[in-house]
């Protein structure tokens, strides 16, 4: 008896509501792109594929952290070109930038696609709150460029709900495309699809028939997304330039969870903390008072909570400091040894990144000069307050510099026997020597990790 | 012409009976050394048996060998005369630098047993030249007392090794003799020897996959270190940091005169040459005031030499060519230390530890030497359990810094005593964790 309710309950869910569906979902298709762009490099041009969520009546889409390789800088990024589902029709994009706290990277459509795009807010729900476990969602997939970015249905149910430490929802199966917004029965946004997770299995092959492990990921369609409340309250965060800055900067790096064992040891009940591995030179954690060694407990007098697993309190700490903005005071409380202190910091603005850094690439030396940045002196443990030489941000392949030995990330410290001090120094240069074709070699005291080496680089 | 050749003719009739003679003393005087040693990997006390050459040079029954045959991990050596008697044998000193060891046979039972040996003479490895006939005699894969034959084949070759002996550096402070003469897994630590039976070498090495490169100490490096070793158990030598490069092809662009200069690779970071302002790319012109001359990569270990045979805080002077200027420099040495700390085991914890070393600290940018390195865990015991792997550095256990091996020792001895969590602090990558070690 009780069977036969439940059977028909589902049966009355399933018809009951699927009969909207196709409505819902010819409306709810407005909401989503597919965008193309190209990633010039020194040697090359390749496109990329990815897809977004409109955000607003201007044109404003979301893609998803993923979608741009870090190591490639704004002024690489080229051609933007957005596409309707079901399109292969584009019209031109604009990059905006990346925002720090969500990592979404946001681009704007051009006018004319304006009319045919419809903000992801028009289908917020009326009333808060998280998807119950079980309970049905679906979410929109689109195919290859080959096939018109044609939109398709996923549809599963959630599976279980974390925080990592954004809320995040894993269905049983693959439900949107990364990126991509996700729906409950009535037609609301609950979620938007993260990246994929991993997961494990076992190949058996002809040879290998033990079977050797591998860890497969879909990067076309994800079952995870971050909740409906990890993102509408963030969609006005549309950079202000590529790097989103203002970037609050703390300044203590290799932060590291300790395990529940370390805790109840420390005397730390029901909650996480973060060992600080170091306090980088003239950081705001640095005038704080704050040293390498410190145990992290809390900010602003909220204990650090703890989250599964045990890494994700990383996560949560850095989401702190990129929530709020340079000139903010944090209250951390720290355990040294085995007191406790309390340390106002005053957030700073980040350093100069490494894709702001200056650069310049020398196709005859076969070798792209990069500004030597704060983060350079940082991983290279050297004084940060004397930023010289110019870092081998690129080196071609069999190009001269390459024989000679040159790798990338090497820092170039002196060319010819002449120390460089800036960027410009270099730079000039460089340009002497790609400018003078008679000229035979080029003479170049590299560091390397915690060595330095001479080079010779043979232009002829 | 013909009166060099007739004294060579002359001389190859005694040569035959002289070369019987005195190859047969040497013959008698070389030994199978049986070492049985202990490692501290994985977590674990292990042993394991090695066979290795040596040769007697003394009437009081020193033993030259190699470092990598005999060092102070081996917990019984045994050495087997030609009279294939067995007798034990102590370690008197090593010097992994020039891959040497200097053992002694126990007199004592010697005499109680009424043995007798006999020692080899030393012949001059510096008047060697290349193509002249020498024989490896030793040990080769256990099969004890083996002569092969081959030539110098290189006087004066060059190669440093960071990891060569048991892990530990060698070759920076010598150059070594190639032959081709048949040198193979157990010749180590057995003599290169002349026609006449004169020891010119210790065979050391040998690469492997390829046909009869083999390598082998001199004598005058031999002879001198295993003075030194007989006189105070251990080589002594000063370090200043300059890594060295030979300057080949780099003179023109330095535009140095003929024969004269040294590239400075690199400079250690920390260390007194550092210290002192010089920096990688400098040229060493003179030490001392003598002219160096460091153009080709077999002439930089007797200039490393040079510098590690001064006392250790003595003061060099080091002139230096810097772009277009030259300047002298003073440094003063400190002592040579291995990158390789000692080694032991935490048994209760399933944790081998190597104590960190100056050297090593440099090398990894560590702040100071405090520290043990973890060089393996066992499966399933605490150190394992709380997370602890192979290359991390302990930096302290209980919230107190280590200093040497013995505080780890002690806190373990505690911990064996009373089993109670133990809280370590350990860096990877420069991240710093805790963890607890738990009974």
């Amino acid at each position: 008896m009780k069977l036969r309710l439940l059977g028909f309950f589902l049966l009355a869910v399933l018809t009951g509501r699927s009969a909207d569906l196709p409505v819902l979902w010819a409306e709810r298709v407005k909401t989503v792109v597919a965008v193309e762009y190209y990633t010039e490099t020194e040697t090359d041009r390749r496109p990329s594929v990815c897809y977004g969520t409109v955000i607003d009546h201007s044109g404003t889409i979301i893609l998803p952290p993923v979608a741009v390789n870090t190591r490639a800088t704004p002024s690489q990024l080229k051609e933007f070109k957005v596409y309707l589902p079901g399109s292969s029709q584009s019209v031109p994009g604009v990059y905006l930038g990346q925002d720090s706290l969500t990592g979404w990277h946001f681009v704007r459509a051009d006018k004319a696609l304006w009319p045919d795009l419809v903000p992801i807010t028009t289908y917020a729900a009326k009333t808060a709150g998280e998807p119950a476990l079980a309970q049905d969602v679906w979410g929109i997939g689109l195919r290859n460029k080959d096939e018109d970015f044609a939109p398709y249905l996923l549809a599963s149910r959630v599976a279980l709900i974390q925080s990592l430490p954004q809320r995040t929802a894993i269905a049983l199966h693959e439900v949107a495309g990364p990126g991509l917004p996700v729906f409950n029965l009535a037609g609301e946004f609950v979620g938007l699809a993260a990246s994929s997770f991993g997961q494990s299995f076992v190949q058996f092959t002809r040879t290998d028939r033990g079977g050797s492990p591998v860890i497969l990921v879909n990067v076309e369609e994800s079952s995870a997304f971050q909740l409906a409340s990890e993102v509408l309250p963030y969609l006005g965060r549309v950079p202000a330039n590529y790097f989103g800055r203002p970037l609050a900067w703390l300044g203590a790096s290799g932060l590291q969870p300790v395990d529940p064992d370390v805790a109840k040891f420390l005397k730390l009940d029901g909650q996480s903390a973060v060992v600080v591995s170091e306090v980088l030179e003239g950081s705001p954690a640095e005038k704080s008072g704050m040293k390498a060694r410190d145990v992290l407990l809390a900010v602003d007098k909220v204990p650090l909570p703890r989250l599964k697993p045990d890494r994700v309190v990383v996560g949560y700490l850095e989401r702190e400091v990129a929530r709020r903005s340079p000139g903010q005071t944090m209250n951390i409380t720290v355990l040294r040894g085995e007191t406790r202190l309390e340390l106002p910091v005053v957030l700073g603005e980040e350093p100069r990144l490494t894709t702001e850094a200056d650069r310049k690439y020398y196709d005859r030396i076969g070798l792209t000069a990069r500004e030597f940045v704060y983060g350079d002196a940082i991983g290279l443990r050297v004084k940060t307050t004397n930023l010289t030489g110019v870092i081998a941000h690129f080196v071609k392949p069999n190009s001269p510099a390459a024989i000679a030995g040159l790798r990338t990330d090497d820092w170039i410290k002196e060319i010819d026997g002449v120390e460089v001090r800036t960027f410009a120094d270099a730079a000039r240069k460089l340009d002497e020597v790609e400018a003078d074709q008679q000229r035979a070699e080029l003479v170049l005291l590299v560091g390397r990790g915690n060595e330095t080496a001479l080079l010779r680089v043979k232009l002829k | 012409m013909l009166r060099f050749v007739l004294p060579a003719l002359v001389l190859a009739g005694p040569a035959r009976a002289a070369m019987s003679r005195g190859f047969n003393q040497l013959f008698d005087a070389v030994v199978r050394i049986d070492v049985r040693e202990v490692a501290f990997e994985d977590g674990a006390r292990r042993l394991s048996a090695s066979i290795g050459s040596g040769v007697i040079f003394s009437k009081d029954g020193l033993i030259l060998t190699n470092a990598h045959v005999a060092n102070p991990r081996a917990v019984e050596l045994s050495v087997t005369l030609a009279s294939l008697e067995r007798v034990s044998a102590h370690l008197v000193g090593w010097d992994h630098w020039t891959d040497l060891a200097v053992l002694q046979i126990d007199l004592a039972e010697v005499k109680r047993r009424g043995l007798k040996f006999t020692h080899a003479d030393f012949g001059n490895s510096d008047d060697l030249y290349v193509g002249e006939t020498v024989y490896a005699v030793g040990t080769p894969f256990g099969l004890t007392r083996t002569a092969t034959r081959g030539i110098i084949s290189n006087n004066r070759r060059y190669f440093e090794d960071n990891h060569g002996v048991n892990g530990y550096e060698t070759g920076a402070f010598n150059t070594w003799l190639q032959t081709d003469a048949a040198i193979n897994p157990g010749n180590s630590g057995g003599p290169l020897v002349t026609e006449d039976g004169k020891v010119i070498g210790i065979s050391s090495r040998g690469y492997l996959g390829a046909n009869n490169l083999g390598f082998a100490i001199p004598a005058s490096t031999a002879r001198r270190v295993a003075d030194g070793l007989v006189r105070s158990g251990s080589i002594t030598r000063s370090y200043i940091g300059l890594v060295p490069r030979a300057l080949q092809d780099f003179e023109n662009f330095y535009s140095l005169a003929l024969n004269t200069g040294m590239l400075i690779d690199n400079v250690d970071r920390g260390s007194p040459a550092d210290r002192a302002g010089l920096r990688g790319g400098d040229i060493l012109l003179a030490i001392n005031g003598q002219k160096v001359d460091g153009r080709f990569p077999e002439q930089l270990p007797p200039i490393q030499n040079q510098i590690a045979s001064v006392p250790v805080g003595t003061s060099l002077k080091l002139t230096v060519k810097r772009g277009a200027s030259v300047a002298d420099y003073s440094v003063v040495t400190e002592q040579l230390e291995s990158r390789v700390g000692e080694e032991w085991v935490l048994e209760k914890w399933g944790l081998s530890v190597r104590k960190v070393t100056r050297t090593f600290a440099r090398d990894n940018q560590l702040d100071d030497a405090n520290g043990v390195q973890v060089i393996g865990v066992q499966p399933g015991f605490p150190a394992d359990v709380a997370g602890l792997s192979r290359g991390d550095i302990i930096t302290k256990i209980n919230r107190e810094p280590i200093p040497d091996l013995k505080t780890v020792q002690r806190a373990h001895a505690t911990y064996v005593a009373k089993p109670q969590p133990v809280l370590v602090e350990a860096l990877r990558n420069r991240e710093v964790s805790l963890y607890i070690l738990k009974p």
